[in-house]
């Protein structure tokens, strides 16, 4: 089965070795991992979303991309980033913070189609994956291990659930281990 | 032994889309000559992966089999758009990496559903056993 997958971490460096406990299930074989990013909030409560010091207007792309998909995942409530808006969210490249998350734009549809609801707290992270697995239990477990809280919506349903701008959501998440320059992650 | 040749030709395709879409987006976070330059390796990379699919694709299960053939589609747009963007500059030029990213981020995207579809179908048969 096909899932995105969420998993909150309230440490900056677990959120990292939860990306690369991902990854290295998918080079055992126990899962398919299509994309991932990381995105953290901030203690101020600001929304920065990993990304390649890159060209402005594709960072900025990836920022309102990621912020679409994480509404969709979390819901109004959860992330209060909206997902129909596209209300934009920072994309860290290059260790220069990008545009904070625009709260008052945020989409405030019906939240009562979300299966679960959660919250990226100020000062947390959340791993981002786009996964294809058999069964939930080897991500469940391993970041269990890790102190992460996963949450999924099924693919299919985040994808039938519109804004998709110029691009799908799967093209904002690294189909790779992406870890920026900047992380604590190689300190 | 045939299913590890297989598996391995598809993880190396796997892992060839995502060094190029690597080295694509590496190279929109350089300015002007230098990130020309890097785009106009992008063409025979994207030719030599291409090329890794024709030669694996023909023992692959259905379902992987039109992943593949999908990827080979995106393979060729990103060729064709990087090829491009190398001719222009300013705003065309970012458009044409901007395009490019996205044939070689769906490239990768085929390539990883077709390991996925190969390996689901594996669990299946062992659960079969």
């Amino acid at each position: 089965m096909r899932n995105y997958v969420a998993v909150v971490f309230d440490d900056t460096s677990k959120a990292y070795e939860g990306l690369h406990a991902l990854w290295q299930m998918d080079d055992e074989g126990a899962i398919t991992v299509h994309g991932t990013t990381v995105v953290h909030r901030n203690d101020w409560g600001e929304y920065q979303v990993d990304s390649k010091d890159t060209h402005p207007a594709l960072a900025t792309a990836v920022g309102v991309g990621v912020g679409a998909l994480l509404g969709a995942l979390a819901g109004p409530a959860g992330a209060a980033v909206g997902a129909a808006k596209g209300a934009a969210i920072g994309a860290a490249s290059g260790g220069a913070g990008g545009a904070v998350a625009d709260l008052n734009r945020a989409d405030t549809r019906d939240e009562s189609r979300y299966e679960t609801g959660w919250v990226l707290g100020a000062g947390q992270s959340a791993v981002i994956a786009d996964v294809s697995e058999d069964t939930t239990f080897p991500i469940d477990e391993r970041m269990r291990r890790l102190g992460g809280s996963v949450h999924r919506r099924a693919y299919g349903d985040v994808r039938d659930d519109k804004w998709f701008g110029d691009y799908p959501y799967d093209y904002y998440l690294y189909p790779y281990e992406y870890v920026p320059p900047y992380s604590p992650w190689w300190a | 032994m045939q299913d590890t040749q297989v598996r391995d030709a598809v993880d190396q395709v796997r892992s060839a889309t995502q060094q190029l879409h690597k080295a694509i987006s590496d190279a929109a976070a350089k300015r002007g000559g230098a990130a020309k330059a890097d785009l106009e390796a992008v063409p025979m990379k994207a030719k030599a992966a291409i090329d890794s699919i024709k030669s694996s694709v023909a023992t692959q299960n259905a379902a992987a089999k039109k992943h593949l053939t999908e990827a080979v589609t995106f393979l060729e747009a990103t060729r064709k758009h990087a090829a491009e963007g190398v001719k222009t500059s300013g705003k065309e030029f970012q458009t044409a990496v901007r395009q490019t990213i996205a044939d070689a981020r769906a490239a990768v995207q085929q390539v990883s559903e077709a390991v996925a579809a190969k390996r689901t179908a594996g669990a299946t048969a062992s659960a079969k056993k």
